[in-house]
């Protein structure tokens, strides 16, 4: 049962990463390598909160340092930059809810002005909702970014050769 | 070199410089590739860039060429950001004259963008997906699905047209929440998850992340233009949706 729900996780979490990447238009022969990221990346971080009790922020910093790992290596085989890969596999775990939740928090702080204790309520659950989305996508895009600086050599030339273009 | 070969090449610089930056390429990327492709032509390149406009020098010996240049909107494209990257290298290693590489980039810069009935389903399958992460059942995913796609249909139409993208974005997150709200008629157990993640497909995580990026590289200014730029669209999406939980709750949350 466990496994499944890890499974299940990673599966949906690819589907979402193709989709929301597809947006932004990456090279097709990126798709599937942007899925297995996906997976992985947020399988990892579903096992780090749930079953080890890691915080959101460090479970998404090790899932982030993960993924970037990963695109080092895929990023040379089909000669697409890091973050062609990896952008596109943190989308599912970017903290969107919390990040409209801080703002909806300031919009009913506003209308509870003239009440000070559902005012400062709001006013706190816009701090904490801020904080977390914060953190963890700085987390994300940090622990994504630190792979390029331990391997900067290789990092900086995926494309070189580049038989695509 | 001539002074008119120094204009030329700053010329074309000048068009690679203000492609990538306006696909949404993070800056050290298009800084280094840039100056990749001033060494493959003989040139010294100096680049200091902001949100809208970037500022360019090329330098040969005694001479030099300084431009300040408008950076247009393009849509965010990964393809353009893999593809100009790679011509970066083909022309540093091939040492491919100044006509070629230009010849190439127009090659490049024209393909086709991808199907965007095709992007319509991603998407759509992509929220579908992110609620059933929050812990939707079926039922609320099937909301979500068709709610998506209605609001993301709304968002290429608006866009097709120019219209404004704040407005853009208000008008879709309203919409898309507007369909969502229909699991709550329809008495769906999970019909808040629903309605809470139909607008998640608003959310701009390539311009967050692309900030933090820059910010870690040291281009502080930049990236934190793109996280306030972010953070506008963000207001948006609350702005739109906050209109549809006036409409169809009482009080909002």
């Amino acid at each position: 049962m466990i496994a499944l729900d890890i499974i299940s996780d990673g599966l949906f979490a690819a589907i979402a990463a193709m989709g929301f990447g597809s947006i932004s238009d990456p090279p097709m022969r990126a798709f599937p390598y942007i899925a297995i990221l996906a997976a992985v990346g947020h399988a990892a971080r579903y096992c780090l909160m749930t079953f080890l009790g890691f915080d959101i922020a460090t479970a998404s910093l090790i899932a982030a340092l993960i993924i970037g790992t990963g695109s080092v290596w895929f990023g040379k085989r089909v000669s697409c930059p890091m973050t062609v890969l990896y952008i596109p596999a943190l989308l599912p775990m970017v903290p969107g809810t919390y990040a409209y939740k801080t703002v909806f928090s300031l919009i009913m702080f506003l209308q509870e002005i003239p009440s000070p204790t559902q005012g400062s309520e709001y006013l706190q659950s816009m701090i904490f909702n801020g904080a977390v989305s914060f953190s963890v996508i700085f987390m994300l895009a940090a622990g994504a970014t630190l792979p390029v600086f331990l391997l900067r050599e290789r990092a900086n030339s995926m494309t070189r050769g580049s038989r695509f273009i | 070199m001539t002074q008119e070969q120094v204009v030329e090449t700053a010329d074309f610089i000048a068009r690679y410089l203000s492609h990538m930056l306006g696909a949404g390429v993070h800056t050290s990327r298009v800084v280094r590739n840039s100056k990749r492709i001033g060494t493959a032509l003989g040139v010294d390149v100096s680049i200091h860039t902001s949100q809208k406009t970037a500022t360019l020098t090329v330098k040969s010996g005694q001479l030099m060429n300084t431009r300040v240049l408008d950076i247009p909107a393009f849509p965010i494209s990964f393809e353009w950001n893999a593809d100009l990257s790679a011509l970066s290298w083909a022309a540093y290693d091939r040492k491919m004259p100044l006509k070629e590489i230009e010849a190439k980039f127009d090659e490049l810069i024209s393909k086709p963008r991808m199907n965007p009935v095709f992007v319509l389903l991603m998407v759509s399958l992509a929220n579908a997906s992110f609620c059933r992460l929050f812990g939707g059942d079926v039922w609320a995913m099937l909301v979500t699905f068709t709610a998506t796609m209605i609001g993301f249909f709304t968002r290429q139409h608006l866009t097709r047209r120019k219209v404004n993208h704040y407005i853009v974005f208000i008008i879709s997150a309203f919409v898309a929440s507007l369909c969502a709200s229909t699991a709550l008629t329809l008495g769906i157990d999970s019909a808040e998850i629903a309605l809470a993640t139909s607008v998640l497909y608003l959310v701009p995580g390539v311009p967050l992340i692309n900030g933090i990026i820059d910010i870690t590289d040291g281009h502080i200014q930049i990236g934190i233009s793109r996280l306030v730029n972010a953070l506008m669209l963000i207001v948006c999406i609350a702005i739109g949706m906050s209109a549809t939980l006036m409409l169809v709750k009482d009080s909002l949350l």
